[in-house]
C-alpha cells in the first residue's frame, strides 16, 4: 500500500530504454513531464496533453502508450522505450533509417509519435496494407505533411527489415 | 494542461482499496487506465481529493470465457481484449466494439471496466453491455452488488455506482450460437467517440428472427435500446425489407441530441442507415466465430 | 562565371534531410526542450466569458501559494510596457492599440489577465486557479451579422461600430461592363474559422543575464528578428535608462532615430493631435507614413547592443501562427525582468486553440458579369472579414484585406474589377495569417466560376481556358497592378491538368456510384501566387510595404576554410537547412557537408522583419545566399589566382578542389585559401572572405502557379465524403529539392481538407468557443488524408535565382476544387466552405436541418 498526501514526493523506479531510472516526484507528475524534466529524454514531444495528438508516444512494456495520459507512478516497474532508445551504438534504428530515406517528417515535432507507433505496427504485423499503416497510424496528428510521406516511409521500413519478423 | 494536485493511494489489495474509498466517499476517485479520467483532470474539470490508483491490485486482470459466458475483470486493457480469441468466441460484441474504441495507443491503457464505469454515452462498450444484458459487478466494503445494464446506466456520465464500489468485473450472458451481432458507428474521423454508433444482435431460429436488440450509443445521455424497432424484428426472416421496417421504427423513436458535430437530425438519420446496416453485418456474422 | 564551378549537383536532387541527423533521433532543440536549472514556469490567468468589463482582480491568495515566485496583473504589466500597434494601415482604418495582458476589459475566451509564476507549470496552474477575478458580462459578438448590427456593444470604445474599415477599390469602368454585359452570376459565399494548429504550440523562455540584464529570448517563431525589435520597442520604459546611456554615447544610432522620429511626426502629427482623449486611438490617413517611419524608428533601436538576443532552433511548425509576437511573449518578459530569472512559457493546447491564431471567417458577395459565349468581363466583390478582437502584431489582417483585393480576379482576364472590403471586430480569438492569407480569392472565384459554367451549360475547364490568360490571351499584369510574366503558366497547368482528366471514366464511375447511392463528381480551380511575385507586387498591396520584401543573406569562408552562410530565415519544417546546403555547396563546388547554414540567432544572422513566411524561403532565401555565395566565392578564386599564379579565367573547383582547368593535381583547396589570407591578415579564425547583399528577386514575375483537380466520392446515406483522387499540377520553376517541395504541396493540400470537412473554430452567436480542445477540434489523420498526385511543371526564365516559393498553394486551391467537385457531385451550388457529413445531407436534400 503506497500513500502519498498533498505535498509528499514518490520513488518510482522504472525501466527507461534499458536503463533503471528512479525519481523522486509528486505523484501528479505525468509521465511524459517526468521522462522529459526529470529523465531529461526530451526527444518525447507533447502536443496536446490529452491523448489526442499522439506526440508523446512512447513504448510501455512493447505496448505504444501515451505518455501524457499517465501518471509516472503508474509506470512503477515497467520498461518503458522513448525516441532516444531507438538508435543502437549511434546507427539509427531502421524505422529512422526508413523515415529518412522517405524524407517523412517536416518539422518533425510529431515524428517521435510515428515512429514509436510504426515499431508497435511492425511488430505485430511485419507486412502491413497500406490501409493497416493508415489506420494504425490515425492515432497520430501530423501537420506539415500530410501524412503519405509518412505511410511511405513505414513501408520502406517493411523493406528494410523484411516482410517476416 | 496539468493534473491538479491530489492524495495519491495506491492500494495493493483489493479490500484496501475498497476501504480507502469507504473512508474518502466522494472525495475519492478510482484511476483505472487514466484515458478518460486522467484528461478531465488535465483540463481540471475534474479535481479528486484522493485517487486510489488500482492498477497494482492482483487478480483482477482476468478475462474468463466460455459456453456459460464471459467475465472480464476490472483490470483487463482494451487492448487485452481486443486481442483474447475466448472473447471473439464467446462475447464477439465486445471484440467488435474494441476496434472502435480510440487508437491502439488509448487501447494499451484504457480499460473495458473503465469504460463501463464512465459511462460517456458516445463510448461503446455500455452500449454493448446494453445490447447483450451484460451484469456489473460492483465491491465495496459492505459486499458485492449485481447490476444489470439497464439499471446501471443512469444519465450521462453517471451510473448506479456508489462513490465506495468498485466496478471488480462485468460479465457478458453465453452467447447463442445462432446469434450474430456487431458494432457499427458512424464518427467524423477515425477513431473519434461516435457521432452515433449501435451494437445490434440479431438471433436467428429456423430462419426467423427470434431475438434482437438495438443498442444505440451517441443518441442521448445513455445508451439507448429501442424495444419498438426491436418488436418488428422479432418473427419476421432477417431481409432487407425486415431491416428497413425496424430502421424506420428507429428513426421514429429516437430523439438524439446536437452539438457542433451533428444535428439531431443528422443523428436520427444516422441511426436509420446504420440500423439497416448493421443488422444486414449481424446476419452475415451469424455463426462465423468473429 | 557560372561555369567556374562544377559542384556535385545538389540542386535540383531529391537530396535527403540534413535536419533529420537530429530531429529523427530525438536531439532537435524545441523552445520546451530548453531547461535551464531553476527556470521558473509561467500560466495565464485566462478570461472564461467571451466580453466583459474586468470590475476588480484579486491575486493575494495566489501569491501566497507556495511554490509561487510571483503574481503580475494585467494591469501591473501593462504599467511597464508600451502598446500593440499593427503595422498595416490604410485610409479609414480604426487600429485598435492594446498591450500585452488585459486589464479592464476582457474581448474573447482566453484573453489573458493575470500572469502566475512558479517553480512548475502544475504549481503555476494551481495558482493561476485562485486568481479571482469579478467580471461584469457584456454581450459577445460571435459572428459577422452581430458585427454588422449597431444596436449591440461595440469592442472598441472609440471606433465606429464594430466596423474597423469600410472601403472599396475600383479598376476600370466597372458600372459600364456590368451593364454592357450579357449576364450577371451572383453568389454569396460564407467561410469559416479555421486555425493554424502547429503540433508544437508556442512558447518563450526569457533568460536574463544577472549582471549586464540583458534578456535572451529562446522562442518558437518564425520571425526571430521581428520579435526582438518588438520586445524592445515594447518593454521600452523599461531599460529606458540604460538604453538612453547607452544610445546617447553612440552618434549614428541617435542620427537615425532622430530623423526616424522625425519623419514619423511629419507624416502622423496632424493624426496624432487628432487622438481622442484616452490618447489611445489614432486613424491613419496614409499607409506610407507610419509604415516606413515604425520600421526606420524600429531599425535605428535595433543596432543596440542591449535589446534581447533571440534564438530559435527547432520549431514545431508555424504556418502563419507564429509570425505574430504573442501578447504572452511580452508578459513573460516582463516577469523575467522583474524576478531577475529565466522563466519559461509553454502554451497548452487549450490556450492555443482559444489564442493560438485563428483565420479565414469571411463572407464575401461576388458577382461576375460575362457575355453569352462565356467571355468575361468585370467583377465585383462584397467582402467582410472578421478580424476577431485583437489585430494580430505586425501584419494584421488588413494585410489579409488588401492581398485579397490584389488576387481576386486571379489569372482571368477582367475588363473591370471593383472590392468593397470590410473588416469587423469580434469577441473571437485573434485572426492571424495562416498558410495563403488570402486563399479565399480562389475560392470564391473558382465556385463564381463553376457556376457561372453551369448556369451557360459550359464546361468549367472549358470555361476556365476561354477566359485565362496566357499565350493566347497574353496580358501585361493583373487589373489590379502586379506585372506578369512567363512565369504566369497557370494556363498551362490547367491545360495539362486536363488532359489527366480521364473525362469517359468519369462518367462510368458516376453511374456505378449512384448505384451505390454515392454521388462522385470533379472539381477543378487554379490561382497565381505571389512567390515572390514582381517588384510591384508589394505596392500594389500596400503602398510601402515593399520596403519590407527584401532578404538579407551573409556568406562566409572562415580561417580554416569552412564554409558558413547566415540567413535571416526562421524554418519551422520547410527544410531550409537542406536546401540552402545543396544551393551553396553546389556554388562553393564543395560537398554539402562543407557548408554550415547559421539561422534563427539574432545575434549572427541579419534584421527580417519577415522571417519565414510568404512562400519567400526558397526564391529569396536561396537567391540571396547563392548571390553571396557566389561573390565569396569570387573572392576566393580571386586569391587562388595568385596563389597558383595563374588568371582568374582558369580557375575552376571541383569539389572542393580549386586548380587550374586541366591539372586537378596541383589544386589547393578553401582550406589553403583561407589559411593564406588569414596569415596575410594576421588572424586566427572568423570569417576571412565575406559578402551581405539584399535581395528583391529578379524578374517581372516571380509567380507560382498551379490546378488542382480534385474527386469527391459522397455516401448519400451517411454525408461522408472520401476523395478517391487527388491532383496537384504546379509550376514553382526549377525545384531545389523535389521531396521537400511534395512535401509543401501535400501538407497545404492536406490542410485544405482539413478546412472543408474537419476543422471548424466554432463559437456560438455569443462568442463561446466550442471547439476548444482536440477532441472538438478535428485535424485530420492518415485516414482521412489520401495520397495525392503532384505534376510539376518548371517553367524558366532568364533569372538566375529562379526557384519560386511553394510553401502556401496547396492549401489555397484545395478548398476550391472539393467544393466545386461537391457542388458537382450534388449538382447544387456549394456557397460555404465548411463540409460536414450532416451538413453534406442537407445540401442533398436527404435531411432537414434542425
Ligand atoms: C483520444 C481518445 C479517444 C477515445 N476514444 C474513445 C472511443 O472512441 N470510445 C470509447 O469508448 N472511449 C474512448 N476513449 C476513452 C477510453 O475508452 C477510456 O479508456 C475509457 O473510457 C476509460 O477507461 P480507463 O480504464 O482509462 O478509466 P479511467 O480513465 O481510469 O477512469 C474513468 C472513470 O471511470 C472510473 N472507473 C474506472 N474504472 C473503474 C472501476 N473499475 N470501478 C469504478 N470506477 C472506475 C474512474 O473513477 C473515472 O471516473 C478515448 C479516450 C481518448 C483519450
Ligand atoms: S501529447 Fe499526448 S496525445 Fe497529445
Ligand atoms: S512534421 Fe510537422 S507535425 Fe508532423
Amino acid at each position: 500500500m503506497t500513500a502519498v498526501p498533498i505535498g509528499e514526493t514518490l520513488d518510482v523506479s522504472l525501466t527507461v530504454n534499458g536503463a533503471t531510472v528512479s525519481v523522486d516526484i509528486d505523484p501528479r507528475r505525468s509521465l511524459a513531464d517526468v521522462i522529459r524534466e526529470e529523465i531529461g529524454l526530451t526527444g518525447t514531444h507533447l502536443g496536446c496533453e490529452h491523448g489526442v495528438c499522439g506526440a508523446c508516444t512512447i513504448l510501455l512494456d512493447g505496448e505504444p502508450a501515451r505518455s501524457c495520459l499517465m501518471l509516472a507512478a503508474q509506470a512503477e516497474g515497467t520498461a518503458i522505450t522513448t525516441i532516444e532508445g531507438l538508435a543502437t551504438n549511434g546507427e539509427m534504428h531502421p524505422v529512422q533509417q526508413a523515415m529518412h530515406e522517405a524524407m517523412s517528417f517536416q518539422c518533425a515535432f510529431c515524428s517521435p509519435g510515428f515512429m514509436m507507433s510504426t515499431i508497435a505496427l511492425l511488430d505485430d504485423n511485419p507486412n502491413p496494407s497500406e490501409k493497416e499503416i493508415r489506420e494504425e497510424l490515425s492515432g497520430n496528428l501530423c501537420r506539415c505533411t500530410g501524412y503519405e510521406s509518412i505511410v511511405e516511409g513505414v513501408e520502406t521500413a517493411v523493406k528494410i527489415m523484411g516482410p517476416t519478423r | 494542461m496539468k493534473n491538479p494536485q491530489f492524495n495519491y493511494h495506491r492500494p495493493g489489495s483489493l479490500s484496501e482499496a475498497l476501504a480507502l474509498l469507504d473512508e474518502h466517499g466522494d472525495e475519492a476517485k478510482v484511476l483505472a487506465g487514466g484515458q478518460s479520467l486522467l484528461p478531465v483532470m488535465a483540463l481540471r474539470l475534474g479535481r479528486p481529493e484522493h485517487l486510489v490508483d488500482i492498477g497494482a491490485l492482483a487478480g483482477l486482470s482476468n478475462i474468463t470465457a466460455g459456453p456459460q459466458g464471459t467475465t472480464i475483470q476490472a483490470l483487463v486493457r482494451h487492448a487485452a481484449a481486443e486481442r483474447s480469441t475466448d472473447i471473439a468466441t464467446h462475447a464477439p460484441l465486445v471484440s467488435a466494439a474494441m476496434p472502435h474504441v480510440g487508437h491502439r495507443a488509448i487501447r494499451t491503457r484504457g480499460t473495458v471496466c473503465g469504460s463501463i464505469a464512465h459511462a460517456d454515452p458516445a463510448a461503446e462498450m455500455p452500449a454493448v453491455c446494453l445490447a447483450v444484458d451484460a451484469t456489473m459487478v460492483a465491491e465495496s466494503v459492505a459486499g458485492t452488488r449485481e447490476i444489470v445494464a439497464t439499471d446501471f446506466f443512469e444519465g450521462y456520465l453517471t451510473t448506479a455506482l456508489r462513490p465506495n464500489e468498485i466496478l471488480t468485473e462485468v460479465r457478458f450472458p453465453a452467447w447463442s450460437a445462432t446469434a450474430g451481432g456487431t458494432v457499427v458507428e458512424i464518427s467524423r474521423r477515425h477513431g473519434d467517440y461516435a457521432l452515433l454508433g449501435l451494437a445490434c444482435l440479431l438471433d436467428v431460429t429456423e430462419g426467423l428472427i427470434a431475438n434482437a436488440a438495438l443498442s444505440f450509443f451517441g443518441a442521448g445521455g445513455t445508451p439507448i435500446r429501442v424495444a419498438e424497432a426491436e418488436q418488428t424484428l422479432i418473427g419476421r426472416p432477417p431481409n432487407d425489407e425486415t431491416f428497413a421496417a425496424a430502421a424506420k421504427a428507429v428513426t421514429e423513436h429516437l430523439e438524439p441530441g446536437s452539438d457542433i458535430h451533428a444535428s439531431t437530425n443528422y443523428r436520427r438519420h444516422i441511426a436509420g442507415v446504420l440500423t439497416r446496416r448493421g443488422l444486414a453485418e449481424a446476419t452475415s456474422k451469424i455463426g462465423v466465430p468473429a | 562565371m557560372a561555369q567556374q564551378t562544377s559542384g556535385l549537383g545538389f540542386t535540383g536532387q531529391r537530396v535527403k534531410r540534413v535536419e533529420d541527423e537530429r530531429l529523427l533521433i530525438g536531439e532537435g532543440t524545441f523552445v520546451a526542450d530548453i531547461q535551464p536549472e531553476g527556470a521558473l514556469h509561467a500560466s495565464f490567468v485566462r478570461s472564461p466569458f467571451p466580453h466583459a468589463n474586468i470590475r476588480s482582480i484579486n491575486v493575494a491568495a495566489a501569491r501566497r501559494h507556495p511554490g509561487v515566485a510571483a503574481v503580475l496583473t494585467g494591469a501591473e504589466v501593462n504599467a511597464v510596457t508600451n502598446k500593440f500597434v499593427p503595422f498595416i494601415t490604410m485610409d479609414g482604418l480604426y487600429t485598435p492599440l492594446y498591450q500585452a495582458m488585459s486589464d479592464t476589459k476582457v474581448r474573447h475566451i482566453g484573453d489573458p489577465v493575470a500572469i502566475v509564476i512558479a517553480e512548475s507549470r502544475y504549481i503555476a496552474e494551481d495558482a493561476a486557479e485562485l486568481v479571482e477575478v469579478d467580471y461584469d458580462i457584456v454581450e459577445g459578438i460571435g459572428s459577422i451579422d452581430r458585427a454588422l448590427d449597431p444596436s449591440l456593444p461595440q469592442l472598441w470604445e472609440h471606433a465606429d461600430g464594430n466596423v474597423l474599415y469600410d472601403g472599396t477599390d475600383t479598376y476600370g469602368e466597372v458600372d459600364t461592363m456590368f451593364t454592357l454585359a450579357d449576364r450577371v452570376v451572383t453568389e454569396t459565399f460564407t467561410s469559416h474559422r479555421q486555425s493554424n494548429q502547429p503540433m508544437e504550440t508556442r512558447g518563450t523562455l526569457v533568460e536574463v543575464d544577472p549582471v549586464t540584464g540583458h534578456l535572451t529570448i529562446h522562442a518558437a517563431t518564425q520571425a526571430p528578428h521581428f520579435l526582438k525589435w518588438a520586445v524592445a520597442a515594447l518593454t521600452a520604459d523599461q531599460s529606458a535608462v540604460s538604453s538612453l546611456r547607452q544610445f546617447i554615447g553612440k552618434k549614428d544610432r541617435r542620427k537615425a532615430f532622430a530623423g526616424a522620429a522625425k519623419d514619423f511626426l511629419k507624416t502622423n502629427g496632424e493624426k496624432m493631435k487628432k487622438a481622442d482623449s484616452s490618447g489611445q486611438t489614432y486613424q491613419m490617413k496614409k499607409e506610407k507614413g507610419l509604415l516606413k517611419a515604425m520600421s526606420k524608428m524600429g531599425l535605428g533601436l535595433l543596432a543596440a547592443d542591449d535589446y534581447p538576443t533571440v534564438k530559435s532552433i527547432d520549431i514545431g511548425g508555424g504556418f502563419g501562427a507564429k509570425g505574430p509576437v504573442a501578447r504572452e511573449d511580452i508578459a513573460v518578459v516582463v516577469a523575467a525582468q522583474k524576478l531577475g530569472k529565466t522563466v519559461q512559457w509553454i502554451e497548452d493546447r487549450v490556450e492555443n486553440l482559444a489564442d493560438g491564431g485563428h483565420a479565414r471567417e469571411e463572407v464575401f458577395t461576388l458577382s461576375l458579369a460575362l457575355n453569352n459565349d462565356g467571355t468575361f468581363k468585370a467583377l465585383k466583390c462584397d467582402l467582410i472579414l472578421d478580424g476577431g478582437a485583437y489585430p494580430s502584431f505586425p501584419i494584421s489582417n488588413a494585410a489579409t484585406k488588401q492581398l485579397l483585393k490584389v488576387y481576386l480576379p486571379g489569372p482571368y482576364d477582367f475588363k473591370a474589377y471593383q472590392i468593397r472590403g470590410r473588416i469587423v471586430a469580434s469577441n473571437k480569438g485573434k485572426v492571424v495569417p495562416y498558410r495563403g492569407p488570402w486563399a479565399n480569392e480562389c475560392w470564391v472565384r473558382e465556385r463564381l466560376i463553376d457556376k457561372a459554367a453551369h448556369e451557360l451549360g459550359r464546361d468549367p475547364g472549358d470555361l476556365r481556358l476561354q477566359n485565362m490568360i496566357g499565350e493566347d490571351l497574353p496580358r501585361a499584369a493583373m487589373i489590379t497592378g502586379p506585372t506578369l510574366d512567363e512565369t504566369n503558366s497557370t494556363k498551362k497547368t490547367l491545360q495539362r491538368a486536363i488532359e489527366m482528366i480521364d473525362y469517359d471514366q468519369l462518367a462510368i464511375d458516376k453511374a456505378e456510384a449512384e448505384r451505390r447511392n454515392h454521388r462522385i463528381g470533379l472539381g477543378i480551380a487554379s490561382y497565381l501566387e505571389a512567390a515572390p511575385g514582381p517588384p510591384n507586387f508589394g505596392d500594389s498591396v500596400s503602398p510601402g510595404t515593399d520596403m519590407f520584401l527584401f532578404e538579407d543573406g551573409r556568406a562566409t569562408v572562415e580561417a580554416d576554410g569552412k564554409i558558413v552562410v547566415y540567413t535571416s530565415q526562421s524554418p519551422h519544417g520547410q527544410s531550409h537547412q537542406t536546401t540552402y546546403k545543396q544551393v551553396t555547396a553546389d556554388e562553393f563546388g564543395v560537398a554539402m557537408e562543407d557548408v554550415e547554414v547559421v539561422w534563427g540567432n539574432t545575434d549572427r544572422t541579419q534584421f527580417s522583419l519577415l522571417g519565414t513566411g510568404g512562400s519567400r524561403g526558397g526564391p529569396l532565401g536561396a537567391g540571396v545566399l547563392r548571390m553571396t555565395s557566389r561573390q565569396v566565392r569570387q573572392s576566393v578564386v580571386r586569391e587562388a589566382a595568385n596563389m597558383l599564379e595563374a588568371s582568374v579565367g582558369d580557375i575552376v573547383i571541383e569539389n572542393g578542389n580549386i586548380h587550374v582547368a586541366g591539372v586537378p593535381s596541383r589544386g589547393i583547396t578553401y582550406a589553403d585559401v583561407a589559411a593564406k589570407v588569414a596569415s596575410t591578415k594576421g588572424v586566427k579564425d572568423g570569417p576571412v572572405f565575406e559578402e551581405e547583399l539584399k535581395y528583391e528577386g529578379v524578374g517581372n514575375g516571380g509567380w507560382s502557379v498551379a490546378t488542382h483537380v480534385a474527386w469527391v466520392d459522397v455516401d448519400l446515406d451517411t454525408g461522408q465524403v472520401t476523395i478517391p483522387r487527388y491532383l496537384v499540377v504546379e509550376d514553382c520553376g526549377p525545384i531545389i529539392n523535389p521531396g521537400i517541395v511534395d512535401g509543401q504541396v501535400r501538407g497545404g493540400v492536406a490542410q485544405g481538407i482539413g478546412a472543408v470537412f474537419y476543422e471548424n473554430a466554432y463559437y456560438d452567436e455569443e462568442a463561446n468557443l466550442q471547439a476548444s480542445t482536440y477532441m472538438d477540434y478535428l485535424v485530420p489523420t492518415a485516414m482521412e488524408i489520401p495520397r495525392i498526385e503532384i505534376e510539376h511543371m518548371e517553367t524558366l526564365t532568364d533569372g538566375e535565382n529562379d526557384a519560386r516559393g511553394t510553401g502556401e498553394g496547396g492549401m489555397i486551391g484545395t478548398p476550391a476544387a472539393l467544393t466545386n467537385a461537391v457542388s458537382d457531385a450534388l449538382g447544387i451550388e456549394v456557397n460555404e466552405q465548411y463540409l460536414p457529413p450532416a451538413r453534406i445531407l442537407e445540401l442533398a436534400g436527404v435531411i432537414e436541418p434542425d
